[in-house]
């Protein structure tokens, strides 16, 4: 007793350092991610324009390329690894993400036929993104209260990639009907932050916000149910209300991301996981911490996806399951499934 | 084992004609409609220019096609399913056909590769397959970290075809892309033969091992205690799953789902305690073939592929695998 | 149906580990040849992996397991399945398998590629099924059998593959009173037919009860081996098990009874 009390001291304690060189990290990615770029201008003038001056073509891929896709990258980033946090902790499984339980394929599915049926608008698509994440969300929720399936996390995630393969062969299906659509459904498909245009980011903002606002309300309920829903009963909560604030907000922000960036793996998975090795088991800390470690890992990626095949760019969904699939090996070799 | 049994035999005459009613089906339905008779004759060589063409050219290797790589597929999940004692492990779920798919793609796309797909794709499941070995600790294909270690590969796979997909021109793109969710337009006759004699030599090679297949049903120790010689069972059972879904990819590209419903169907008509690999050999070609032709004429004249079709209708039954409330659960 | 030949089993020094965890090390023990031995000791002595490494499931680290005087692991897998059969703890078996189908798996060892289902294999299958009582439900699927039952047929199974060499890992454990004895005298049969058991044991008196030899491990170490009522002390029960306890006999049966049994701990 005594050690385990002396413990969560030392995890509180060293709770701030950790989130301070997180953001510090976030500031540094975030510059990285303004000087590096596969185009032509190179680190040293980008480096010139934010002092204040440079060439006019720098100044352009630097203002109107390179910081829409910095902000865009970040949000998103944000918004998958806030989604993957509360996920995980809702359902107690640690392999819970967005990407692999079918609901960014859902918001995947509801974009390609938002494109095929014509829908250009920013707002539309983020509208669209976010039913369709709600309707994927929806579907994890209800089949995380199938009883057994709970306490099974390989079997939610198998139930997962199946609903995603299923969307999957949807999304083709539709994509055999149109040329035209089918070329813009594929390269948005495989994720990207690149070209977007800062219209889109307008659109999905206050939603973002919005599900900021009830994060914020839920955390310590939320809490309270990792110890059970009985004994969050017993503390005056209400899960069904939890739940369904949890499966807003995660709509919401997965939907959002989707709008964003396309369906993008396991950025869920790799956020809540390093925030949670930094932060111990308080799904508080979790959430303080992986709002600057999504948008870390999402620009890293980024920046790696411009760099790794100059000139040209690898796909951002790529170079995220690149990363995420070891992870997600890393989680099931640590020996017995961590339970949330 | 080796007492006459009544149930598997009626069971494997029972699925053999319905596939060659499946076959028959394949044969005479299309733009050009024939009767049964018409595509017997046809067969027989009796028929007129047209409809000898239409047969014996253009329907009859299609078919022929699916009906092997069918097998092919089934037989590798029920063997994959047996080694993982866990009805959900299939070479698709483990990643394998999304590797093979990615190898094979890169030599059609000719990222600095030569290699003939059949070979590429046979690489890919094989690489696929020792990662997932690797990754799951090398604690043997049983156990739940095998399948999640496969999920991952099969994801990073999955990405690395659309890499390759979006670096080649868009025309090249779309010609391949029916492939690359499973069909069976885009195959060579090359690849139709590699895999025809791969799958006689796994067949004859798996009833070699079936008796030793039969006692992993059980826990190894109790596999162990019959005599069973675990690793070698379990290395060349793998080494033919790898075989069989390599070569069937080459052919088709990654049909998913086949690989678990068939063994599922055998499962349930034949007699516990035997690995029905026979069965679902018949039931994989009959599947193949018959989503095949769903494809081809479901929405006509647009040809869905092969792919999508089992997607659609295997996922379903897949997640009410999965989700239903469990007395046992499947994992 | 006595089984002809009989086979000698023993482990010579042998270090038996899980991963780098060494679970027992240098154990030296010997079967004896047409009797019953009982290994017992609590959770985590080691027994049941001791019954592994005998039965060639766990392959020692250092030592080697003697059957008939050749290294265990150097013999041909199947020809160690026609000396020694076992009844592993975890024994589930695929769903709607009925009785006669598992018991037939026992004469797989048997079987070659040339040699398929002989008349000699019917006639094990049937002395197997006489014996564990089974022919009645030969056609029923195990799943639809009580625990007693089931624990049977896994022995027919076993039975069946005509060994000189038995190897039971508690055949007892998940069974009620009435199915625990069954099981026990059903082995007690098989013993009366020449075969040499070994069996871990959970319940000491049991163990006592059912067996002629009797090896008790403690951590990882063979601390006392011997007949039952040789060995069976109040001292070795407070070394195994940390209790204190008085002992008696059976008067039916002469075998020890332990009675007022109590935590060595208590005031």
């Amino acid at each position: 007793m005594a050690t385990s009390a002396r413990k969560r001291v030392v995890v509180s304690r060293a709770f701030l350092p950790p989130l301070a060189s997180a953001v510090f990290l976030l500031l540094l990615v975030a510059i990285g991610s303004l000087l590096y770029g596969a185009g032509p201008v190179s680190p040293a003038e980008a480096l010139a324009v934010l002092a204040g001056g440079g060439t006019d073509e720098a100044r352009f891929v630097l203002m109107e390329l390179r910081l829409p896709r910095t902000i865009i990258g970040m949000v998103t980033g944000l918004a998958l690894g806030l989604a993957g946090a509360l996920l995980q902790s809702m359902t107690r499984n640690p392999l819970a993400e967005p990407g692999l339980l079918g609901v960014s394929a859902g918001s995947g599915f509801a974009v390609a036929l938002a494109i095929l049926l014509g829908a250009t608008t920013a707002t539309l698509t983020t509208l669209v993104a976010q039913l369709g994440a709600l309707a994927g969300c929806a579907l994890v929720i209800a089949a995380t209260r199938v009883q057994g399936l709970g306490n099974d996390p390989v079997r939610l995630v198998l139930a997962g990639a199946t609903l995603s393969g299923l969307l999957m062969a949807l999304t083709s299906m539709l994509m055999l009907v149109d040329q035209r659509a089918a070329d813009e459904i594929r390269f948005w498909i495989t994720g990207s932050i690149a070209g977007k245009p800062l219209d889109m980011l307008g659109a999905t903002l206050p939603s973002i916000i919005l599900a900021l606002v009830m994060i914020v309300m839920v955390a310590r309920p939320l809490a309270a149910m990792a110890l059970g829903e009985k004994a969050a009963v017993g503390l005056g909560h209400h899960p069904g209300r939890i739940r369904l604030l949890i499966t807003l907000s995660v709509a919401l922000l997965v939907g959002s991301a989707t709008a964003l960036a396309g369906p993008l793996i396991f950025v869920g998975l790799v956020v809540p996981f390093i925030a949670r090795a930094l932060a111990g088991p308080d799904i508080r800390r979790t959430l303080w911490l992986c709002a600057p470690i999504g948008p870390i890992i999402l620009l890293a990626a980024d920046i790696v996806s411009r760099l790794i095949a100059a000139p040209a760019e690898m796909p951002l969904g790529v170079v995220t399951a690149l990363v995420g699939a070891p992870i997600l090996l890393a989680i099931v070799r640590a020996g017995r499934m961590p339970s949330l | 084992m080796t007492l006459p049994d009544k149930r598997t035999t009626i069971t494997n005459i029972a699925l053999f004609v319905v596939m060659l009613a499946a076959i028959t089906a394949s044969l005479a339905i299309g733009t050009l409609q024939l009767t049964p008779t018409e595509v017997a004759l046809a067969l027989a060589g009796q028929a007129d220019p047209m409809t000898d063409l239409v047969v014996n050219q253009l329907r009859l290797d299609r078919t022929l096609a699916g009906l092997l790589t069918g097998a092919a597929l089934a037989m590798a999940g029920c063997l994959m399913q047996t080694l993982a004692r866990n009805r959900l492990a299939t070479p698709g779920i483990i990643g394998i056909d999304n590797a093979a798919t990615a190898f094979a793609v890169a030599s059609v796309v000719g990222i600095g590769v030569s290699l003939a797909p059949s070979t590429m794709a046979l690489t890919g499941a094989a690489v696929a397959t020792a990662l997932a070995f690797g990754l799951a600790g090398a604690k043997g294909t049983r156990g739940y970290r095998f399948i999640v270690a496969g999920i991952g590969i099969g994801a990073i796979a999955g990405s690395a075809t659309q890499v390759l997909l979006s670096r080649v021109a868009i025309d090249t793109a779309n010609a391949a892309y029916p492939w690359t969710v499973g069909s069976l337009n885009a195959r060579s006759d090359q690849s139709v033969l590699v895999l025809a004699v791969g799958l006689g030599i796994g067949y004859l090679a798996l009833m070699g091992i079936s008796r030793a297949l039969n006692t992993l049903q059980f826990s190894d120790p109790v596999a162990i205690a019959l005599g069973t010689r675990l690793r070698s069972t379990r290395v060349l059972g793998l080494g033919l799953s790898v075989l069989l879904t390599g070569l069937a990819v080459s052919v088709c590209g990654p049909v998913g789902l086949i690989a678990l419903l068939a063994p599922e169907l055998a499962r349930t008509l034949c007699r516990p305690g035997k690995v029905p690999l026979t069965a679902s050999a018949l039931a994989g070609a009959t599947f193949m073939v018959t989503a095949d032709l769903l494809g081809r004429t479901l929405f006509s004249p647009l040809e869905v592929p092969v792919g999508i079709i089992t997607a659609i209708i295997g996922s379903p039954y897949l997640l009410w695998i999965l989700l239903r409330p469990s007395q046992r659960s499947p994992t | 149906m006595s089984p002809t030949k009989t086979s000698t089993l023993a482990a010579d020094a042998i270090t038996l580990a899980h991963r780098r965890f060494i679970v027992a090390e240098n154990l030296s023990v010997a079967l004896p040849p047409g009797r019953v031995t009982a290994i017992v000791g609590p959770n985590g002595c080691g027994k049941s992996t001791l019954l592994n490494g005998l039965a060639r499931i766990h392959t020692p680290a250092q030592g080697s397991v003697l059957l008939d005087g050749k290294d265990i692991h150097t013999l041909p897998s199947r020809e160690v399945a026609r000396k020694l059969a076992l009844l592993p703890q975890d024994n589930t078996a695929p769903e709607g398998l009925t009785v006669g189908d598992l018991v037939r798996f026992g004469r797989q060892p048997h079987q070659g590629w040339m040699k398929q289902w002989s008349r000699e294999d019917q006639r094990a299958y049937d002395e197997a099924m006489t014996a564990a009582d089974m022919e009645q439900l030969a056609d029923r699927a195990l799943d639809t059998l009580s625990g007693g039952q089931r624990q049977r047929a896994w022995i027919a199974m076993a039975v069946a593959q005509q060994t000189p060499l038995l190897l039971l890992d508690e055949p007892t454990s998940a069974l009620d009173l009435g199915h625990q004895i069954e099981v026990f005298e059903l082995i007690r049969e098989l013993s009366a037919q020449g075969k040499t058991i070994a069996m871990v044991v959970h319940d000491l008196p049991s163990a006592c009860r059912y067996s002629d030899h009797m090896v008790a491990m403690k951590a990882g170490e063979i601390i006392r081996e011997g007949a039952p009522a040789e060995i069976v002390s109040p001292e070795l029960v407070e070394q195994l098990y940390g209790v204190h306890c008085e002992l008696t006999h059976d008067p039916a049966t002469g075998s020890p009874l332990l009675i007022n049994v109590r935590r060595a701990s208590a005031r």
